[in-house]
């Protein structure tokens, strides 16, 4: 459940370390869920890296802590709440994903974050 | 709804024999264990909660996962399974295991030497006649044991003669 003003963590190498949610993408909604794209600022960034603070960027959600309800009624849900930079395309920015990330990504099609991730659940 | 599902799961869950129906379900419904509690997840319910490290917990509801969280042992509330195990509330029923054990026959059958028929005439046999076998193979052996060392005495006293008269060792000499 992320909405503006939300902090994520960034779960893969594009040098962002934290992001801050601005807008979430998608009918006028207010909350984004895994799976959701939102527009995010860059609130704090690892040096010689092509992403800066302050930098306006994309940004696909992976995990949650709230969670997702699955099809069989189960909720799934994670430690924190984490996104992945992404591209207009709906790609990576960077090369590597880290941590669980949830099956529902493939449906979004963001099947480029989901072989990238070391464990699919 | 729920609650009426809730009341069934209790009912369900008293049941001593778990696999029987008791509820006359036609259906096999798949139930998971609460990671908490230890009581049955149905379908439908359930709570997925996965670590950072991959680490993955199963709990029933979320007033699992938040005791879970909270860092309470299962084993100090009264209403989990583990503290019913615990403090022996549940009547259970001793399913006495049935001991296997591979029984060794012990068939006859030919070794290298002797074949089958040899076996079993030896098995046959009378314990007379077995001892006194035995006894005459001794003897015999015995026997020829002395015979052998009658024989190498004689062939050494042979030796001993033919090597008497042997040449001198010749010296070096002077140097």
């Amino acid at each position: 459940m992320i909405q503006p003003q939300s902090y994520l963590n960034v779960a893969d190498n594009s040098g962002a370390r934290k992001l801050m949610c601005i807008r979430v993408l998608g009918g006028g909604r207010q909350t984004a869920t895994i799976g959701d794209v939102i527009i995010a600022v860059v609130k704090d960034a690892l040096p010689n890296m092509p992403l800066k603070k302050s930098d306006v960027v994309r940004a696909v959600i992976v995990r949650t802590s709230k969670g997702v309800r699955r099809e069989n009624g189960m909720m799934l849900c994670f430690d924190d709440n984490a996104a992945v930079v992404i591209n207009k395309e709906g790609n990576p920015r960077g090369t590597r994903v880290f941590g669980p990330i949830a099956r529902e990504l493939r449906d979004r099609n963001f099947t480029k974050i989901v072989s990238l991730a070391p464990e699919v659940v | 709804m729920g609650e009426s599902c809730q009341r069934a799961v209790e009912r369900f869950n008293s049941t001593p024999a778990a696999g029987s129906p008791a509820n006359s379900v036609a259906m096999v419904l798949k139930t998971t264990l609460c990671r908490f509690s230890g009581l049955r997840i149905w379908p439908g319910r359930g709570m997925l909660f996965i670590r950072t490290d991959n680490q993955q917990y199963l709990f029933l509801s979320k007033k699992c996962k938040s005791l879970y969280h909270n860092r309470l042992r299962p084993a100090k509330l009264a209403w989990t399974t583990t503290y019913r195990k615990a403090h022996k509330k549940d009547q259970v029923t001793e399913v006495a295991r049935k001991k296997r054990r591979t029984a060794s026959k012990a068939t006859a059958r030919a070794i290298v030497g002797v074949s089958l028929e040899v076996i079993n005439k030896k098995r046959t046999e009378k314990p007379e006649v077995r001892q006194a076998s035995r006894e005459a193979a001794i003897r015999e052996i015995k026997e020829r044991a002395k015979k052998a060392k009658a024989d190498k005495a004689k062939q050494s006293k042979a030796a001993a003669a033919k090597s008497a008269p042997a040449p001198k060792a010749v010296g070096r000499g002077k140097r």
